[in-house]
This record gives structure tokens, sequence and C-alpha cells, in this order.
């Protein structure tokens, strides 16, 4: 901690080596853990004559799961977008009786993504899903066996894909929406613009940049989706890239080179977007954050604006969390419920399972170890992005690579890290260790940015002036910035734990059968078929992210999610 | 230590030199206004001095220690250079109280000794905000606040207190509150300091001496009353209040306007064999208004003028006039003035006085004065 805080800056220089040392340091250690990996998977790639790749690309069915990823991506990113975005217009247009409306497009970031997906199962099955069963008590309906729906199709997948993106979308569409005046909006309506004149004729215009860098992360998510098409299209055939690495890893004899060839595209696409945002946004240190004058308040009441973002809540939060219950309480999972068996059992089972509940002390730890990592190395590279402007090529280093975890999907990462730490010199399979380093990897990103837009803000006066008054630049650290950072860094971690207890793609590559997180339990138990037990599991790691949030804004104050 | 010494200081931003050899010595104790226009390097100057710009030349010195050196890459930390800010922006830390922003120096100094004989009670009572210590700034007002931020910049000490622009952000009659404040602590406690302003009211109030800055280089450093006296350039002139300008053609023993008026500017008057052309430099204050030659007091010098403008000033009108297409403005009492100037129709003619000892003039500059016109254009 203490190398950390002496972190120099730029205009308090510490005038001498120790900066750039430490700077260099730092960015060996991203190189090390972040590139390395991805090197690593592809120098295998293309060994012997580039086998992986010939043995990956010349598969029959090549072209078919390249299509279904390319699909997935960009209908499951359609949906997002136009999701997200009227969720952010809705929240900005929410009556003031109806605020508190304002949490809930972020809420479903609470249900980890399995959760949902095995939640979505439940009620969308074609045989015993219960909105299927009671849509055939419909009459033009009443004839089928099973349906209408049936959710392990790639349209259903890519549907649920879609929501799970829609909130990542709201994030960056409703930041973007904060930078909108009230008086553009009051100007256009003066003008006697309808609200819909004034959402395509002034909103969507003034937020094209932020709708084409979150549309650039979702299109990522979404081409790196793994959690929908591995739970829901394994039995259908259903074959994306991602599913394919994990395939090609986990069968005997695992195919590393494969692997590795099959995430390829994916690598090139996200170095691709992270470069090309990088051009086109340039420094980021020019778009210190705007003022506070927000869109949301614009006094117009829009009653379309309370019922978007309920039916929202509802579908994207309450509905999963229904099947989930309905279920977990169930002795057996049907498509008629018998309300007089319903029971607790499962949660027993659950409780009295050891390595269940090993799994879940395994998330915790790894997850809050990363996170107490991942703070400060976050913090140092923050840093040297706002301040570093005399180490300009150890900065861009940083930059890029920093950023890199958020544009290669966090599956190859798994299988980059499961095959770096399976081999000498450091042997670490089976190990929470591993579990924590990769954590750290995933999170670097987001600790990064977060901390980096919170130090932006605080501009650099109140630094300016605790050197004027003799401090030494450790002593700022602790005294002035670190305090006046408080919020933005709980409200980091408070994301990067909820990620990090649901986390499931990296998790399900380098756990092994002794060392397993909740999420990778809980995959396990949904494989062998124990539905009651994975309903119970998924809503246990639910009020675990729930508790840890609790915690956060026990500490932080409740407004610890609104930073994000 | 004993006074700062600064020479050859240099400063880029990329291809732009914004301090441009600047040479400046302040005796110890003694307090120098930074005067100048937006932009012409004030700031960075002042962050040169403090250790927050590393500039590209020339030495700085504090007594006998170098802090800065560019050949000998000598370059103190700001936070061991033993000065004392104050910001524009006051910059008060908001998670502190009151007490501990002007504890801050003394505690990360080490000054423990200080800290316990009470000496943060003792800034805040100089600057009358000792009631307010157990406040936090987002609960004081911008008067208290910049106060708090002159104890804070003078709690520990300092061989150098900095202040830049203090006084911009507060409204009229707290900014010669807290003005009369600042001079009456330098008074009392001697400390040597660099203040940046843009406001010459303030300049000739604070300043021992004051260097009036165009363009990154040293325009002149003077006394306030040298300078308001006899300021050295045209450029200077214009800066501290002699808006009035005239440009004036040699004609036998006078000066020739382009309307072609010939002034007698007595003692005032550069020697022959100097330029043909020169520029005259006038205060609004020194000028007289009247309705004819008659009127105008026996031995002034006399300019035939037609009226623009009239505002009404309580006392005084402020008068807008042409001279032979040159603006130039003054003050006509209201009680002398009243029956006639503000019905009087815009374009009508009207005679403007002057002592010729109030003038100023200065060589004319061609290439500036073809760029004036071009501009005007
Ligand atoms: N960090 C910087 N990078 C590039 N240019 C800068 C930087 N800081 C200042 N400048 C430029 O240097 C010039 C002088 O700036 P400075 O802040 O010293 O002016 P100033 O005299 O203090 O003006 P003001 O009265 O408006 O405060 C300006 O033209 C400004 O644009
Ligand atoms: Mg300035």
């Amino acid at each position: 901690m203490a190398a950390v805080l002496a972190a120099p800056m730029s205009r308090i220089r510490s005038r001498g080596w120790g900066g750039r040392i430490g700077y260099l340091v730092l960015a060996a250690a991203l190189i090390y853990m972040i590139v390395l990996p991805l090197y690593r998977l592809q120098s295998l790639a293309f060994a012997d004559g580039a086998r992986g790749y010939t043995s990956q690309y010349g598969r029959d069915d090549i072209g078919e799961v390249i299509w279904t990823t390319v699909q997935l991506a960009f209908f499951s990113l359609v949906i997002a977008m136009v999701l997200g975005t009227i969720l952010a217009f809705a929240t900005s247009r929410l009556p003031r009786k109806f605020a508190f409306l304002r949490i809930v497009p972020v809420l479903p970031i609470v249900l980890p993504a399995v959760a949902n997906v095995v939640g979505w199962a439940f009620l969308l099955s074609p045989g015993p899903g219960y909105l299927n069963a009671a849509m055939r008590h419909l009459p033009w309906w009443n004839h089928l066996e099973s349906g209408p729906i049936d959710i392990y199709t790639p349209t259903w997948i890519i549907i649920l894909t879609g929501f799970g993106l829609t909130s990542f979308v709201y994030l960056f569409v409703s930041a973007g929406m904060a930078s909108i005046s009230a008086e553009h909006l009051e100007a256009a309506q003066t003008s006697g613009s309808s609200t819909i004149g004034v959402f395509f004729r002034v909103v969507l215009p003034l937020l094209r940049p932020s709708l084409i860098y979150g549309g650039g992360v979702a299109l990522l998510l979404g081409l790196g989706q793994f959690t929908g098409p591995l739970l829901l299209g394994s039995n259908t055939g259903v074959k994306v890239l991602t599913t394919e690495m994990y395939r090609r890893v986990s069968e005997s004899p695992s195919d590393f080179a494969a692997a590795a060839a099959a995430g390829s595209p994916l690598v090139v696409l996200g170095l691709v977007v992270v470069l090309g945002q990088k051009l086109l946004l340039g420094d980021q240190t020019r778009f210190v954050t705007h003022g506070g004058k927000a869109f949301k308040s614009a006094p117009v009441r829009s009653r379309w604006a309370v019922a978007t973002i309920v039916v929202y809540g509802i579908v994207a939060l309450v509905l999963p969390l229904i099947g989930l219950i309905l279920v977990a309480l169930t002795p057996y999972w049907s498509s008629s419920i018998s309300w007089g068996l319903l029971t607790l059992d499962n949660f027993r089972t659950l409780f009295q399972t050891s390595d269940i509940m090993d799994s879940v002390v395994t998330s915790v730890v790894a997850s809050s170890i990363a996170v107490l990592f991942c703070v400060p190395i976050g913090f140092m590279i923050a840093n040297l992005l706002v301040r570093g402007r005399r180490y300009p090529v150890i900065r861009l280093v940083a930059d890029l690579v920093s950023a890199l975890p958020l544009g290669i999907p966090a599956v190859i990462f798994g299988v980059g890290f499961l095959l770096t730490y399976t081999e000498p010199p450091i042997i670490l399979y089976g190990t929470r260790t591993v579990i924590v380093l990769v954590y750290i990897v995933l999170m670097i990103p987001f600790a990064t940015r977060l901390q980096m837009t919170a130090l932006l803000a605080l501009g650099e006066t109140y630094i300016e002036a605790s050197a004027t008054s003799g401090a030494s630049s450790f002593t700022t650290n602790v005294r002035i910035i670190l305090p006046l950072m408080r919020p933005a860094i709980l409200s980091a971690v408070a994301l990067m734990f909820i990620l990090l207890t649901h986390e499931f793609a990296a998790s399900l590559l380098v756990r092994s059968p002794t060392t397993q997180v909740m999420g990778t339990r809980l995959y396990d138990l949904w494989a062998n078929g124990s539905y009651p037990l994975v309903a119970a599991m998924a809503l246990l790691m639910t009020a675990v992210t729930g508790l840890g949030v609790a915690l956060a804004m026990l500490i932080g104050g409740r407004n610890v999610l609104d930073n994000l | 230590m004993s006074g700062i010494t600064i020479s050859n200081l240099t400063k880029r931003f990329g291809s732009n030199t914004i301090v441009d050899d600047l040479e400046l010595t302040i005796d110890e104790g003694e307090f120098v206004v930074l005067l100048g226009p937006s932009g012409c390097g004030k700031t960075t100057t002042l962050r040169c001095l403090a250790g927050l710009e590393t500039p590209e030349g020339g030495t700085i010195s504090f007594g006998d220690r170098t802090v800065f050196d560019a050949k000998t890459h000598t370059d103190v930390a700001t936070h061991r250079r033993n000065i004392g800010m104050i910001f524009q922006s006051y910059a008060l830390w908001p998670h502190m109280t009151v007490r501990d922003n002007i504890g801050y120096p003394l505690k990360v100094r080490r000054k423990k000794e200080a800290l316990r004989s009470g000496a943060v009670d003792k800034a805040a009572a100089m600057v009358d905000t000792g009631h307010l210590l157990d406040r936090y700034p987002s609960q004081l007002s911008g008067g208290q606040q910049q106060r708090v931020a002159v104890a804070r910049g003078l709690v520990a000490e300092p061989d150098l207190v900095l202040f830049d622009e203090p006084l911009s952000n507060l409204d009229a009659r707290l900014r010669d509150q807290v003005r009369t404040q600042i001079h009456q602590l330098h008074q009392r406690l001697g400390f040597s300091a660099v203040f940046v302003t843009h406001d010459q009211s303030e300049a000739f109030a604070l300043g021992d001496r004051l260097a009036i800055m165009k363009d990154g280089r040293l325009e002149q450093c003077d006394t306030p009353q040298r300078v308001f006296d006899e300021p050295g350039s045209d450029y200077v002139a214009a800066f501290i209040g002699m808006g009035n300008r005239l440009v004036l053609t040699r004609h036998h023993e006078g000066w020739q306007t382009a309307n072609g008026d010939v002034l007698d500017l007595g003692s005032r008057s550069p020697e022959r064999g100097g330029a043909d052309e020169i520029i005259a430099r006038l205060r609004p204050a020194d000028l007289h208004l009247h309705r004819a030659v008659e009127d105008a007091p026996h031995g002034s010098t006399v300019l035939h003028a037609t009226l623009v403008t009239t505002e009404f000033g309580g006392r005084h009108y402020d008068v807008l006039v042409d001279v032979a297409g040159e603006r130039l403005t003054l003050q006509a009492d209201t009680r002398e003035h009243g029956a006639w100037l503000p019905t009087a129709e815009e374009g009508a003619p009207v005679v403007v006085s002057f002592n010729p000892t109030d003038v100023r003039t200065y060589a004319a500059d061609p290439a500036r004065s073809a760029e004036r016109e071009s501009v005007a254009v």
C-alpha cells in the first residue's frame, strides 16, 4: 500500500527516478498478468504449423458456429441498445413521486447471469416451464403438449442475452444523458416538440458518442457471451465461439491449441475496439466531468416512463426471481405446482453440503481479496493515466493493457490462465490463488476507469494546495486524495464485488473439482439436473451479492450504486 | 533567507513561450504585485515559483538556496520550498474542518510546537474567522472561505507567500475587506509575497512594487507611485487607467491631431529630433468637458470633439466623445453640466481641455498603429 500511495504525480513530482521505476514495475506487472496469458495462447495455437487453427477451423460446423456467434452478438446488441436507451430516457422523465424507480434499471445486476438464465429456463422451458404451462391454458394453445416457447433455441438465447446487456447500455447512455443540459430539452419543448419528437430530434443525436461507446462495449460482451449459450444451448446444439473454447478445453484430452484458435477472432475484435476507442476518444483527460446541471431535472411527468420502467423491472428481475423461488421451494420441478408440497428442504440440503458451502466461501474470499488488490492497482493506473504526462510510453501501455479485459471475453482469460498456471514455472491449478489472479485481471478495467473518473473530477487544485502547504505526495495521497475519493472507491468496490461473486465464465475454466465458486457449483448442479437445488443455489448467490452491496451501502451511504 | 531572485526564467507550453526570459528580484519582506491582462503569463510565473510547473530555462533562488536551475537540473519539489499559496478558487479541502484546513501546513511540516501553542487559533483570529473553526468549508461564505485560505497560507510562516488572484471570486465589498486584511497582515508579519492580479486598484493598494507583465516579459517594475506617475510605456499607461489615446503628429513647435487642432504639450512635448508621430495618453479624470473654447481654463490645451454618448453616473456623467476618429472617455460633473448635457444630441460639437502636465507621450510604434487600424476596420 505504501508504494501505491507514494505514486508520484507529474505536478507534484518526487523529482527523480522513483516514480519512473514504480510505474515501470506497474506496467510490467500488468503485462505479465494480462498480456502474457494471451500471448501463451497464441503461441500455442500457432505451434506445429498453426495446428490449433487448422484443427479448429477445419471442423465442419465452424461456419455455423461463427454465424451463430455473430447473430447472437448482433441481435442481442440491437435489443440492448433499444431497451437501454428507452430506459435511460424513461428514467430521466420520471415524475418526482416515482423518482425511486431510478434504481430499477441497475437492479438486475444484483441477479447473477446464471441465476437469470436458469430462472427463465424454469419459466419458459418447453415442457415444465411455468409460463409455458400457463400459456397452454389459453384457448388457442390448449392443444399443445409443450411450448409454445422453447427457451433452448437461438432466438430465445438471443433475447435473454439482449436483456442481460441492457443494464450495461443503460449505464453508458444515462451517463451520456447526464451531460445533456435540461436547457436543450426545454428549448425543444418550448418550440413545440412532442416527447417523441424531443427524443428523436434532440436526445438521440446528442447521445451519439455515448451510444457508440456503450454499443462497442455491448457488442464485445455479446460476442463473448458464454453463460446463456452454455446453459441453454448445450443440449440443442447451439454453439458459439466461447462455448467451443470451453468444449475444446474440457473434452479429453483437452486441446488448448484449438481453444486458443477458437478465441482468436474475439481477441482481435477486442483489440480493434480498444485501439479504436483510444483513437476516437483520444486523451481521456480532456473529458473533465460536466457539472451536475442534469437532464433529470426536467420537470416533465410521463406516465409511460413509469410504466416502461415497471414492466422492465418485472421482466428483468421479478419474473426470473419468481421462477427461481418456485422451483427452489418444490421437491422436484414440474409444470404444475403442488402448493401443499412446498418446502425449504432444498435450502437445508444446500447448507448441509459442505462443498457447496466451500464454494460460497471461496467466492466471497476470492472476490474480496481480488477487490482489495484491485483498488490500489486501479488507483495507481488511474494516477498514471491522469497525471503521468511525463511518462508517455508507460502511460499508453498501461492505458491499453488495462482496458483489454473489458474488450476480451472472460472465457479467453480463463483458458489463458488455466494454460499458464497448469505448467511450470508457477503451478497454481486447483488453488484459490489462481481464481484471485484471474478475478484481479477481470476487474482492472473497472477499478481503473471508476477511479480515473473520480480523479479527473477532483481536479488539480486540492492537490496543489496540499503540496504548497508542504505535504509530500505520500501525505497528499493519504490525507487529501483518498478521503475525497472515498465515495467513488466504495462504489467501485461494490460493483466489483457484485461482478465477481457472479463470475462464471472465467471461473468455470480455472476451477478444479475441489476448488469451486458459487457459479461453477451451480453449473454442476444444473448439468446433473438437480433443478430445485440449482434454484436454491441461484437464490443463495443473489443473497450473498445483496449482502455485500448492503454492507457497502452501510459504509458508504445509500448512494453507493448511484455513482456507477 | 534574504529575497528571491528570478533570472532568465523561461517557460513554454509546446511551442508557445509563455514566460519569456523573465528577470525579477523580490526583497525580503517585500510585497510584489504581478499585474497584467489575461493570458500574459502571471499564473504561470507564480506556478514556476511554487514548483508546480517546470520551466525550460533560468534560475530561481530563495535567498542563497537555488530551488530551480535548468542547467544543473535542480528542481526542488513544491513541498520542500517552504511557501504558502492562496488560490483563486480557495481550494479548501471539503472533508476537513476549518481548523484542520488551517492546521494542515503545520501538521505536514511537523511543527508540533506551533500547533500546541495555538498557532491555528491565532491565524484564524488574524482574519476574523476564529468563530468558524469547527465548521466545514461548505458551511462558509465565499469571503470567509477566502479568509480561511489566507490563514492557511500564512500559518506556517513561509519564506514566500504566493497569491493567485485571491480576490477575484469575491463581490466588490468583500474584495475591499479581504484586501485590507491582507494589507494589514503583510504590514504586521512582513512576509515576502507575490500577488497576481489584473485589477489595477488591487495592485496600487497592496504592492510595494508593481511588476507589469506583457506577453511573458516584464514591461515595467517600480513602486505604485512611479508606475502611476510615469508609466514606462504606452502599454503600461493603457493598463493602469490612461485609457484615452491620441495619435499626434509634429507640427512646427506643437503637435497636431488628425482634425487639425494644434496642441501645446509644454514640458511633456518630446524633444526635437525625436519621432514625428507620438501617442498621447490621458486619464479620463484629467479631461474636462466644455461647450465652447472660451469656457476652457486659461493655460489648458484644447481639443475639438463631438459628443457620442452620455451615461448618468451619479455625481458625474460618463461621457464618450470623438476626436478625429479617436474615442475619448471623460467624466463631467453633474451640477456643472446637468443643464445641457443630458439633452445634447449625438454629434453635437463640444470642447475638451486638459492640463499639459497630465499628458504622457510615447513614440508611436508604426507596426502597432497599423495593426490597430486594420483591427478597427
Ligand atoms: N497547462 C497549460 N498548457 C498549455 N498552455 C497553457 C497551460 N497553462 C497556461 N497556458 C497558456 O499560457 C498562457 C498564460 O497563462 P496564464 O494562466 O499564466 O495567464 P494569466 O496571466 O494568469 O491569465 P489570467 O489573468 O487569465 O489568469 C495562456 O495563453 C494559456 O493559454
Ligand atoms: Mg491566472
